[in-house]
């Protein structure tokens, strides 16, 4: 391949990007590096997981000529009438989210509390002004968790990496990550004692603020007379906080009439 | 003589009610097609809503239901009547029932694996020393498929008997690693490399928490139980993968597996033991010593 001369960007989501034919494009976000090659007849795209301990702050797009090493293995989709157009649209998790506080919190009785949590998101490779979604990539490395009363009743989960915080501040922003407020409002005459709790992540939709910021509607969980009766309420913009927003991504799922109960009287909290 | 015969033979042949007989086996084809056709539609309307084990249940019900109708219109049609037919079943049955006591055994040993469900199909089942997915459960036999491609057929009444192991009714299982170190180890070190590992494989869950047991000192070294939990299909690449990992990182750590060891030693290279015989000089005289009789 010849080396042409390679321009850096700052990397957007659901960005229409024009790619001629036998140009690379390089993306690294999260933890992952992904390249997205056209060619006459054929799309490839390449992904490798950085093996990082921290938290990269930026969206690194590189546009030109050069393949990765053979090494890295490739996935092939046949060209339709696409014009060399591709995006990439942010999704959140397919399975709940298993979130913690930094450290346990206790929610007196008849308290509420608003924490702001963390999630990692999900790259949605699309072609062409229809969209055809290609692939699917994780930025994070999900890691797995079970959320039930025993072994044999739960649900398996994705497990965050970060915490939820109190502090809007304290949630380290990224562009591979989404911010969901979540106010949990505790209506029992005990205490609540906040561990960890499941976020609905496969029924939220996804905002992208003028800084570039993606967010997701605010969810309230109320928790009336015990710990496994909580209902759970999507909201249906997200909060003032994030400014002025638009939607990029749908959410995976529609909430079911008569399903919210069913999955708030679930699991909630672990 | 042949002009009787074939007098006899065509009034014989004129005597049976073709047409009625012609209806019946219609009606019989007829049911056989209508109750494949409804339990086919039947089938795909529920397949979103059910399991695939519900499915083959509702389509099988459909289709007997739909055929046992027509059989009795057909039986009907042929100018038999059902009492009759019903008596002589009764009587039939008793007859067959103690011809076939394996086969009327399986079948009401299918009936009580139908409502039991110890196991759906499509779930991986262990019984009579043999492990495999279950394809079909059927009148008088379960059919399994094994990893290595096998069709195994287990009659219902050895699995009412046997122990059955189902692996897939839960969403979660836990793999028992048995590890060895030597002596010489810190096992604390050990473990915490171990729960390290857990920490940064992808398959292994964060809660149910991983955990390491020292449960025994061995003859050449101390046995721990890794255990930790992975999702139902992620089994083999969870187990293997992470015996590759613990591999390495004891590889890594500069950490001694070891495996039996037993010294041989040549009589050659060893003197013997040195052996002085008490006792009276004449003993002495008779008795030879074995070994050394310079001393």
């Amino acid at each position: 391949m010849t080396e042409q001369t390679e321009s850096q960007r700052e990397g957007v989501w659901a960005h229409p990007y024009q790619l001629a034919s036998g140009q690379t494009q390089q993306h690294q976000l999260g933890h992952t590096r992904v390249w997205i090659t056209l060619l006459d007849l054929e799309w490839q795209v390449r992904e490798e997981k950085l093996d990082i301990h921290s938290d990269p702050l930026h969206w690194q797009e590189t546009l030109g000529h050069t393949v990765p090493s053979a090494d890295i293995p490739v996935q092939r989709f046949v060209r339709m009438d696409d014009q060399g157009i591709v995006r990439f649209n942010p999704a959140m998790g397919c399975r709940p989210t298993v979130i913690r506080p930094f450290q346990p919190l206790t929610i007196p009785a008849g308290g509420r509390c608003l924490l702001y949590v963390g999630t990692s998101l999900w790259m949605k490779v699309c072609v062409g002004d229809g969209q055809t979604e290609l692939t699917e990539i994780p930025l994070a490395v999900p890691s797995m968790t079970w959320l039930g009363r025993n072994t044999m009743e739960g649900e398996l989960c994705y497990a965050s990496s970060t915490f939820g915080r109190l502090a809007l501040e304290a949630v380290p922003k990224r562009p591979w990550r989404a911010v969901t407020p979540v106010t949990i409002i505790n209506r029992r005459e005990q205490a609540l004692l906040l561990e960890r709790f499941s976020l609905p992540t496969p029924l939220l939709a996804l905002y992208r603020n003028e800084r570039g910021q993606l967010w997701t509607p605010g969810v309230t969980v109320e928790c009336e007379t015990d710990m496994n009766s909580a209902s759970l309420n999507i909201e249906q913009s997200v909060p003032a906080c994030a400014g002025q927003c638009q939607l990029v991504a749908p959410p995976r799922e529609k909430l079911a009439k008569g399903r919210r109960l069913v999955r708030a009287f679930d699991r909630m909290f672990g | 003589m042949i002009e009787a015969i074939e007098a006899t033979f065509i009034q014989l042949i004129s005597g049976i009610a073709w047409g009625q007989w012609l209806a019946a086996g219609f009606l019989l084809v007829l049911g056989i097609f209508l109750g494949t056709m409804l339990a086919r539609s039947v089938g795909r309307l529920v397949e979103s809503r059910t399991s695939r084990h519900h499915q083959v249940l509702i389509r099988r019900l459909v289709f007997y239901v739909i055929f046992v109708l027509f059989a009795i219109a057909a039986l009907r049609e042929a100018g038999f009547s059902l009492e009759v037919v019903l008596g002589a079943a009764g009587i039939l049955t008793v007859a067959i029932g103690f011809a076939s006591q394996t086969s009327a055994s399986n079948i009401i040993s299918g009936l009580f694996l139908v409502m039991e469900r110890p196991f759906e199909i499509g779930d991986v089942i262990e019984a009579d020393a043999t492990i495999g997915e279950v394809v079909a459960i059927d009148l008088l036999s379960v059919k399994l498929r094994t990893p290595d491609n096998l069709y195994v057929r287990i009659p219902n009444e050895t699995l009412i008997k046997t122990r059955v192991v189902n692996r897939s009714r839960f969403p979660i299982r836990r793999i028992d690693l048995v590890i060895g170190i030597a002596y010489a180890e810190d096992v604390e070190r050990v473990r915490d490399l171990l729960l390290g590992l857990a920490e940064t494989n992808p398959h292994c869950l964060e809660e149910p928490r991983p955990f390491v047991l020292v449960t025994g000192f061995g003859p050449s070294s101390v046995d721990l139980q890794f255990s930790f939990w992975v999702a139902r299909e992620d089994f083999l690449e969870g187990k293997g993968g992470m015996m590759v990992a613990i591999k390495k990182a004891l590889d890594g750590a500069g950490i001694e597996i070891p495996f039996p060891h037993t010294s041989v030693y040549a009589g050659s290279h060893s003197e013997p033991f040195r052996i002085q015989l008490v006792g009276s000089e004449q003993q002495q005289e008779k008795e030879l010593p074995d070994v050394d009789n310079k001393t």
